[in-house]
């Protein structure tokens, strides 16, 4: 039995059979060749069974039991296919103009398309490559509603930066999670290695945990103990060639300095290499330190729930409910929270929302913006919009001219339907050059995208199969919807009708193209009034009076150095007397940069301290005089107030408000305590932006120390600036040898907040720029399109008697009607979609009717004088040749 | 008779499908009319010889039972019809009318 069923027929010339014979018979055929074929087994070999079967298999192949296959004269076939092509081509060539704008414009605006999906892509491609991904989150730190403690408020900002115990009591209440891994905030430390010192200001103390939650490469070194123990270091590649060249870096030792409020200064060895960053993630580092370096060297930090300076991610194991989770957190927090009162709240991040959808402030790297992408993806589909819209609208235009085409063919026997395949057909081969020469130009303009979204692009990730398919079927969607109206219209005409030049356009056809003119401008139109409002925007930002001077100050970083604090004094001294310097400040953070914040005790109009907080500004002695803010109350700090350093603040007007103060000047001499000082209020500044225009002043104080200060800012004259940099570099070198000459400008800085309003500025420009351009193509060939059409009335207006004006005025005045009525639809659109992009300043530009106006006014003039030059060419053209030609 | 165009094959199918009556299925035809004819044939002979009579209306078929062996394909049944029966006994009639005409002096000799 066993033998039996083994016994099976051989395979191929079932198949065989089925393919061939007629369905209907197959049921019955292969039952009877099974049966012979079993009771063959059983009555000879196994073998010669088959043998029998497969010769009786080829024996079924007759003609009365086969399928009735298709017979296909495929000669015919390709004859036909190649006069399509042949038709296709002498079409492109004739009009080499339309031919050009056709796939030239389209072109382009794949071209945008594919750029704009690149950026897209990047930006939601962040953290993606982490294996564990799914699986990681991290702690966002904010408040709870006053008397709620289970409810967090929606009004303090999160914060992803918090506490240090927050780690292991997670670690320890909850089984699910596996892993957590904390490190420090971005913290700046100088690195020795013989001759070679550098400013290291990409670096983060970091757990031991961290190589089994991210999914960075180490290259070199033992992922569980490269960051164990103290004054371990792990670099990145970039880095380590930095500093040892080709050597094998495991086991060198870096002199490190000390990190303020991180680290004593300590001898790292190298404990381990890892790969680059990849540039997309949300926080990228030159070198990791272990997070134990930092516990030794300040263990207490580490049990104090209000410290804040620690970034918790943490794993989570495959069944974890991210739902359950977060029901479980207010009794954890009463569990924990060290003060009963306190108003502590924390809820967790899924790592794939961090780069994107976070809600909380403080990051340890750069966020991106989801907006953005939206505005990006919806203008790339604008532009391309625009480009089928001229695609569509010169194929339509110029489809009447193959009227005769259409109708001999109809005449000598030709189907609808392969009319329909022969002008879809067409149109998808012209998509298909635009596609090629999109590709071109994406490779032409890749380069230069770095540059201008501040990214770098590898083609490489963009070449799988699923863009390469997703590009060619968009490809052919377009080639379809572009040709679709041609296709349908066209292979509708009665043969009979065209041959004796009844049909010469229909007027379906001219409303058609009207409609998607005024569409197509009224996109160009927003794009444009877009642009102007970004650009106003964007000066009014950069330009606006901050109410400090941010001009010619030159700003040198010291990182908190000790030897340099001290002789801050003598620097001053030794800088003031060279003449092209005006002033030398110090401070601990610069307009622009980070501020801690603080809680404040402040004496309000009532009597009684209340504690608020908000951020803190600590600076040097001259600093007020020296940034040029404006005392509008009191007095500024002074050397002959021994006192200052310890029992005086100044405060900017926002602060004196958030005490109740409307008169600012009543605040002064009022009580404060702050971070273990007690004393007076001395003085009360104006208003300054010490951080960027999107938000508002916040309250700040500004406590006096003048010898534990970062930055040192020199405001320098502008003439021969080059010259007094290379004299402060002198001076520098002859005071603090062993700090690098680290200097910027403080405009620069500051305004490097705006880098990606910068950017956005620059994409938006460049791409509304392409799209008007494609708009104004396609407007340039449908001008002469229509003048072409209109050569001999234009002829027989001129021997009547028309100027110039006339036939311009003639030939123009559909077009520009189109484009008021796209002004009129654009304006609206347009003014609510600004509108919620000013939103997001907090100081922002009024959007005046003016540049409505504007860009309605730059649409229209680049319309007119795209159509003039095919109006006026036609117009000045002697009649007689229009006339006489047929 | 101008009409029929039955082949000596087909005929020889014919006549056997009739005479299997409810057993008429492609597997029993073939082996029946093999030991008949002590001659091998193949099932593509057989089958379109089938076809061919049930296009032209000596045959008609339907679906039977399946067995073990057939893998769970049914069987086509054949049966003849009332046109069939009159044709092959026409034929039968031309033939037995032949074989008088033949002289009896000639028994051995062979009639191709």
């Amino acid at each position: 039995m066993s033998h039996q069923m083994d016994a099976r027929p051989p395979d191929w010339p079932l198949r065989l059979l089925r393919f061939f014979v007629k369905e209907e018979y197959l049921e019955e055929i292969e039952g009877d060749m099974e049966e012979i074929f079993l009771t063959n087994v059983e009555q000879l070999s196994l073998a010669k069974a088959r043998r029998i079967y497969t010769w009786d298999m080829l024996k079924l192949l007759r003609p009365t039991l086969i399928k009735h296959f298709k017979t296909i004269p495929t000669f015919n076939q390709f004859a036909m296919y190649k006069n399509y092509f042949k038709i296709a081509w002498r079409n492109l060539v004739k009009k080499k103009a339309y031919s050009f704008i056709n796939i030239f414009g389209l072109g382009l605006g794949i071209a945008c398309c594919i750029l704009i999906f690149m950026f897209v892509q990047d930006e939601l491609s962040y953290d993606n490559y982490h294996t564990k991904g799914e699986r990681i989150f991290r702690v966002i730190h904010g408040e709870s509603v006053p008397g709620k403690p289970e409810q967090s408020s929606g009004s303090a900002p999160f914060w992803v930066w918090g506490n240090a115990p927050i780690g292991p009591a997670l670690k320890s209440d909850f089984p699910e999670i596996e892993k957590v891994v904390q490190f420090s905030g971005r913290s700046d430390i100088l690195l020795t290695y013989g001759e070679k010192v550098y400013q290291e200001d990409g670096v983060f103390f970091m757990d031991s945990t961290a190589f089994d939650v991210f999914s960075w490469k180490l290259l070199k070194g033992n992922p569980k103990t490269a960051l164990a123990a103290p004054y371990n270091i792990v670099l990145t590649e970039s880095t380590a060639k930095k500093y040892f060249g080709d050597e094998d870096p495991i086991g060198k030792v870096l002199k490190g300095s000390e990190s303020p409020g991180r680290s004593n200064r300590g001898d790292y060895t190298v404990t381990g290499i890892v790969a680059d960053i990849p540039l997309n993630s949300h926080f990228r580092f030159n070198a990791l330190l272990s997070l134990s370096t930092f516990r030794n060297s300040i263990p207490e930090i580490f049990g104090e729930w209000g410290y804040v300076d620690f970034y918790t991610y943490f794993l989570v194991g495959e069944q974890f409910d991210e739902a359950a989770f977060k029901k479980k957190i207010p009794d954890f927090l009463s569990r924990h929270k060290a003060w009963p009162d306190s108003r502590y709240f924390i809820e967790i991040e899924p790592l794939k929302d961090v780069y994107l959808r976070t809600k909380a402030e403080r990051q340890p790297g750069e966020t991106g913006s989801l907006p953005n992408i939206y505005v990006f993806s919806i203008i790339g589909l604008f532009i391309l919009v625009i480009a089928m819209i001229n695609f569509m609208n010169l194929s339509t235009a110029r489809s009447m001219e193959r009227g005769k085409e259409v109708g001999i063919r109809k005449s000598v026997g030709a189907y609808r339907s392969s009319l329909v395949s022969q002008f879809l057909g067409e149109s998808v081969m012209i998509v298909l050059l635009s596609g090629l020469i999109a590709v071109i130009l994406v490779m032409i303009a890749l380069p230069n995208m770095g540059a201008l979204t501040g990214k770098e692009f590898n083609i490489e990730r963009f070449i799988t199969w699923q863009t390469i398919s997703l590009f060619v079927a968009m490809m052919l969607f377009v080639g379809l919807a572009a040709g679709s109206y041609p296709a349908l219209v066209l292979s509708g005409f009665n043969p009979i009708m065209i041959m004796k030049g009844m049909v010469r356009s229909s007027a379906g056809g001219i409303n058609l193209r009207r409609a998607l003119v005024v569409f197509q401008f009224t996109l160009s139109i927003a794009l444009i009034a877009g642009t102007i409002i970004v650009y106003f925007q964007m000066n009014h930002v950069l330009d606006k009076d901050l109410g400090f001077d941010k001009e010619q100050m030159l700003v040198l970083d010291y990182n908190y150095d000790d030897d340099v604090n001290k002789k801050s004094e003598v620097l001053k001294d030794i800088l003031e007397n060279n003449p092209s310097v005006l002033s030398v400040g110090f401070s601990r953070s610069v307009p622009g940069s980070y501020y801690p914040h603080a809680g404040t005790e402040l004496e309000t109009p009532k009597g009684d301290m209340e504690m608020m907080g908000q951020p803190i500004f600590q600076v040097g002695m001259d600093f007020v005089s020296h940034f040029n803010l404006k005392l509008i109350a009191g007095r500024s700090y002074s050397r002959e107030h021994p006192t200052d350093s310890s029992q005086a603040i100044i405060i900017n007007e926002a602060a004196a408000r958030q005490y109740g103060y409307s008169n600012p000047a009543e605040a002064v001499g009022k009580k404060f305590a702050q971070w273990g000082r007690s004393g007076i209020v001395i003085g009360v500044v104006k208003d300054f932006n010490f951080a960027s225009l999107h938000r508002n002043i916040e309250p700040l104080t500004m406590p006096l120390v003048p010898y534990a200060c970062r930055y040192m800012s020199l405001k320098v004259k502008t003439d021969n600036i080059q010259e007094t940099i290379k004299k402060v570099g002198e001076v520098w070198k002859e005071i603090a040898p062993h700090r690098p000459f680290l200097y910027s400008f403080l405009d620069d800085d500051f305004n490097k907040q705006y880098q990606s309003d910068v950017m956005f500025k620059r994409l938006f420009t460049t791409f509304s720029g392409l799209a008007i351009f494609i708009a104004c193509l396609g407007l340039l060939g449908l001008a002469t399109y229509t003048a072409e059409q209109r050569t001999k009335e234009i002829g027989i207006r001129k021997v009547l008697g028309a100027d110039v004006r006339n036939i311009v005025g003639l030939l123009s005045k559909d077009f520009i009607l189109l484009v008021i009525i796209s002004i009129f639809i654009a304006t609206p659109l347009s003014w609510y979609a600004m509108h919620r992009w000013l939103e997001g300043f907090a100081y922002r530009m009024e959007i005046s009717p003016w540049v409505f106006v504007l860009a309605g006014f730059i649409a229209l003039s680049v319309a007119v004088l795209t159509i003039s030059y095919q109006a006026i060419k036609s117009a000045v053209m002697n009649p007689v040749k229009s006339l006489r030609s047929e | 008779m101008k009409k029929t165009k039955l082949g000596e094959f087909e005929e020889l199918v014919l006549l056997t499908v009739a005479a299997l009556q409810a057993d008429a299925y492609g597997v029993e035809i073939k082996r029946e009319l093999e030991s008949r004819i002590k001659e091998k044939l193949s099932v593509g002979s057989i089958q379109s010889a089938l076809k061919r009579m049930e296009e032209k209306g000596f045959l008609t078929s339907e679906f039977g039972e399946t067995t073990l062996k057939r893998g769970g394909k049914r069987k086509r049944i054949y049966t003849t019809t009332s046109y069939a029966h009159k044709v092959l006994a026409e034929m039968k009639d031309i033939r037995a009318g032949l074989w008088e005409a033949i002289p009896k002096l000639t028994p051995q000799l062979k009639v191709i």
